[in-house]
């Protein structure tokens, strides 16, 4: 008996080495990755940050590694911080195209069969950790006039938006695109984000009382640089005592990257709110 | 020794030097399948099973694995119903794409295109032409599952023989309008070689070929025309090859559109003047709610209806489903239940019931359900008695009969005085979280409402005014169980209604219905009112809009609905009659998630016509999130009546969120970063 178990085990010791391929014995000797990206998009006027929210709404950020030849995919896309800053540091070293999609003028624009009129992406050696800046045009500023106040667990805020980009400007950007119209410069909506995360945006909103104003056609054109407030969602109340986070934004009717459909947001500066 | 020396001997003695050149027997060779009957039978079961049916064994999340694993449809954000777990999402991807085993049957279809006419000897020339119209109709059908989902596609026409050049073997993905001229191209093939009516079961036929093809055009005719109306126009070129892979260029959408809806109209009135088919109205009757509803039941099973043009059916041992063991009311649980649970949003666009001034249930006395008291009545089926009957056929309401027994739905029992407020003073979408287990007559003294978290001991038990009862019913809901009725509401439709019939994971064997003349008559409707939409009158002579309405009409006298007095009209208005009725009539048939799809209504800025006519978005949306809501039966012990709460889904909340972006499926990444020409969708 005892003989057996050995001759079982034995055999399956035996069989368990002759399915193993060599290569379980040797390291993974492929370099880690270890390189470092840190960037920034800036407006390219005023040189300040691009405010947005980290998610697929905000501004994406596309690497693609051009070493593997011409077929290539690009990288998993991430986000920008809601700083308008990026970083990534774990990136095989390599030579890399980096390409942002935001609520600004796209940097890459093509005519309607694909002719480049103009490539503002960045084409880097990575390796070590490298800086990178873009400066953009944004579609609009977006800033809290004041501190918001808050009565019976409702918050006002007073907004204040303006255009990053003149219409004249972006008509001259974006017509040779193709298919312009000119409502792709109407402010459709503007939002009030609330969150108990400080991280507040579309994405980390609190659904019971972000609000929204809509807007039709070009009626916001009279409201350009004007106070406008907006109040989170009336009848939900706010826990007093409750510190929560509030951010304003503001979009066009114009989708980036162009036939995605995502209308992305310009962003305000995130405000806590004590609700007392 | 010597023995082995005579053995090695031995076996040098049996080598011999001729070629073995007889071909091996066990191989089976295109002759053998080609040239007789049951050969060709093989070849087209093999292709058959491969097909991309949507039936009881598609999951819209998973994709075609071809296992009827969890089957349930209608739950992915259209609005019809509800589950608990996360297959419960907008069908914004399927987790095995239908990509490569889509070539794989294309390439079955070009080789007996290619193949068979080696064969043409061997049948008489209509059974010819029939067997290679089939291999067309494979191919159409291929294209057109691909074109839904991908926009333009790689047009592989011709079997393509390996090894070959890298550039023989590569087929760049064609624009989204060849692929559409190609699925038409296949089907009107298919239709010129088909027999009119199928050589044995399971095989088509001209006029599934036509149906189908109406139903293609359709949504072809549709995309062309409403990604328009999306922000940016949904279009644009491949990256590697310059092709216009999805959406139309802003010179040739309109006549394609108009194209499509032609092409749509003709082919469903074929099928309509070949009077080979009608409605199903065996046992309907005249102003006979009873016989009517009766009578939609027994459609989805009569397999000799006149309705049915293609159907899949299935047969107890050896080809079953499990349907019934997935959505069958929680007390048939074996081993799951409640997996489709209609909603209310759905309910409310039927005829026999009373509504607020915003078209939502009226649960209260009041104008609006925050204001006046709960209407009580004495038993819940009291709300439905003047229900449309066609509803009742594809809903059990709470109380109804089902399978022999009465199918209980309580969310709880009330034991407060009446007459009854209502519970919340907000039901808005932002307070959908706020669920009855939070109110303080549930959690606070004196308690006056009594909820159960899960079934049997865990009931609680109601002591007041002479009652002595479970709160919940026998099917719930029960608040901690996502398994019990989420809505109030359950499906009937499908469900085998014989009390008798064992329910169990592949016990099931109702027939599927992939094409029925109800569709064919919605289909030429929509078509009709498109077409009138663009212009024109009449395509062969008989009026679009009269023929529109003569057809809504047809589906609502068959389904006990109020009949249409005017005429359509050609406005949007008089296409969103169509599309509401097509909303209604298709629900739960696997259809209605392409539908939204067609119309481009599922994304936010669209989403006013979700529901098929203009419906404030609003009411239930937050942005790209929506949800959608239950209807929840409570007894008062007080008033010894029942009231009913209309609440966003308590049980299990499901927020359902799309974007633009999903009215295209990402081509799958490993196609796209190992081919040199297979593009991937220009927005993504």
């Amino acid at each position: 008996m005892q003989n057996m178990k050995k001759t079982i085990f034995g055999t399956m010791l035996f069989s368990c080495l002759l399915f193993t391929s060599c290569d379980v014995f040797e390291l993974d000797n492929y370099e880690e990755p270890k390189e470092t990206i840190i960037g920034e998009v800036v407006d390219s006027k005023t040189g300040e940050r691009i405010l947005t929210d980290q998610g697929s709404e905000g501004i994406r950020v596309r690497m693609t590694e051009l070493s593997w030849g011409d077929n290539v995919e690009h990288n998993p896309d991430f986000y920008c911080k809601s700083d308008g800053s990026f970083q990534n540091t774990k990136i095989f070293k390599g030579t890399y195209n980096i390409r942002i999609d935001g609520p600004f003028v796209p940097i890459v624009r093509e005519d309607e069969r694909g002719v480049p009129i103009a490539n503002d992406t960045k084409t880097l050696d990575i390796e070590g950790t490298i800086n990178v800046k873009f400066e953009v045009q944004p579609f609009l500023k977006v800033e809290f006039v004041d501190y918001p106040t808050v009565s019976n667990g409702q918050i006002a805020a007073r907004v204040k938006v303006t255009r990053g980009i003149s219409n004249d400007e972006f008509r001259e950007k974006i017509e040779p695109m193709g298919n312009y119209n000119s409502s792709f410069t109407n402010v459709t909506d503007i939002q009030l984000f609330v969150s108990y995360s400080s991280s507040v945006g579309y994405r980390a909103r609190d659904e019971r009382w972000s609000n929204k104003i809509e807007y039709v056609g070009s009626e916001f054109e009279n409201l350009l640089g004007k106070e406008i407030t907006i109040k989170s969602i009336k009848g939900q109340t706010i826990p007093s005592g409750k510190h929560v986070f509030v951010r304003a934004a503001a979009r066009i009717n114009y989708d980036t990257p162009a036939g995605s459909g995502t209308r992305r947001w310009n962003y305000s500066e995130p405000m806590e709110v004590i609700i007392p | 020794m010597k023995k082995i020396l005579a053995y090695i001997a031995l076996a040098f003695i049996s080598v011999s030097c001729v070629d073995l050149s007889i071909p091996p027997k066990n191989i089976v060779t295109s002759e053998d399948l080609l040239s007789n009957e049951s050969g060709i039978d093989i070849y087209m079961a093999r292709m058959y099973s491969n097909m991309p049916f949507e039936d009881f064994k598609y999951l819209a999340q998973w994709g075609f694995n071809f296992n009827g694993w969890l089957n349930s449809f209608g739950i992915e954000g259209t609005g019809e119903a509800l589950d608990r777990d996360g297959i419960c999402t907008t069908f914004t991807n399927e987790d095995t794409p239908y990509w490569s085993m889509a070539f794989t049957l294309i390439r079955d279809a070009n080789f007996l295109i290619e193949n068979l006419p080696a064969y043409k000897g061997s049948y008489p020339e209509p059974m010819y032409n029939h067997y290679l119209g089939e291999a067309y109709y494979v191919r159409a059908t291929v294209f057109y599952a691909m074109a839904r989902r991908f926009g333009g596609v790689p047009l592989v026409t011709n079997v393509i023989n390996y090894p070959a050049n890298q550039d023989d073997l590569e087929v760049p993905r064609s624009s989204e309008k060849d692929t559409w001229d190609q699925v038409a191209a296949d089907y009107d093939k298919a239709i010129e070689l088909m027999l009119p009516s199928s050589p044995k079961s399971g095989y088509s036929n001209k006029y599934v070929a036509l149906a189908f093809k109406s139903e293609a055009m359709l949504y072809a005719g549709s995309v062309a025309k409403y990604n328009e109306t999306v922000t940016g126009r949904l279009t644009g070129t491949g990256q590697k090859t310059g092709v216009r892979v999805i959406g139309f260029a802003p010179n040739e959408w309109q006549e394609a559109s108009k194209k499509y809806f032609t092409e749509a109209y003709k082919a469903a009135k074929e099928v309509i003047n070949s009077n080979l088919y009608s409605l199903y109205k065996k046992k309907w009757k005249a102003n006979d709610p009873e016989a009517q509803y009766q009578n939609m039941i027994d459609m989805f099973s009569d397999i000799s209806s006149p309705e049915n043009i293609y159907v899949k059916q299935y047969t107890y041992p050896t080809l079953t489903h499990g349907f019934d063991a997935y959505n069958s009311p929680f007390i048939f649980r074996t081993p799951l239940s409640s997996g489709m649970c209609p909603t209310l949003d759905f309910l409310e666009q039927f005829d026999g019931f009373n509504h607020y001034a915003d078209g939502t249930l009226k649960v209260t006395t009041g104008a609006t359900n925050t204001q006046g008291d709960y209407i009580l009545y004495d038993s819940p089926m009291d709300l439905f008695k003047n229900a449309e009957p066609r509803l009742r056929a594809y809903v059990i309401f709470p109380g109804d009969q089902f399978k022999g027994k009465e199918i209980e739905i309580r969310a709880g029992v009330y034991t407060g005085s009446t007459p009854i407020k209502p519970f919340f003073n907000d039901y808005s979408y932002a307070s959908a979280d706020n669920t009855y287990q939070k109110l303080d007559s549930y959690s606070k003294k004196p308690k006056t409402l009594y909820l159960s978290p899960r079934e049997g001991s865990s009931q609680e038990r109601v002591e007041a005014d002479g009652f002595s009862m479970n709160a919940a019913g026998e099917n719930g809901p029960f608040y901690d169980n996502g398994e019990s009725c989420l809505t109030g509401l359950y499906l009937r439709k499908w469900l085998n209604p014989d009390p008798a019939a064992e329910i169990g994971e592949g016990k099931s064997d109702q027939p599927f219905i992939l094409m029925r003349y109800g569709e064919v008559l919605l289909n030429m409707a929509e078509a009709a009112v498109e077409l009138s939409l663009a212009g024109e009158t009449s395509i062969d002579g008989s009026n679009l809009l009269d023929e529109a309405t003569e057809a809504v009409n047809e589906i609502r006298e068959r389904a006990g609905a109020k009949l249409l007095t005017n005429t359509l009209s050609s406005t949007n208005v008089g296409r969103d009659v169509v599309r509401k009725e097509r909303r209604k009539e298709l629900a739960f048939e696997q259809k209605t998630k392409w539908d939204l799809r067609r119309w481009r209504v599922q994304h936010y800025e669209g989403r006013n016509g979700l529901w098929g006519e203009e419906k404030n978005k609003d009411m239930y949306s937050n942005n790209t999130r929506y949800r959608f809501r239950g209807l929840y039966p409570f007894f008062s012990t007080k008033a010894n009546k029942y009231f009913f709460d209309a609440h966003y889904q308590w049980i299990s909340l499901k927020t359902f969120e799309y974007t633009i972006v999903d009215y295209y499926f990402a081509i799958p990444g490993n196609e796209v970063s190992k081919s040199k020409v297979i593009d991937q969708q220009p927005n993504r």
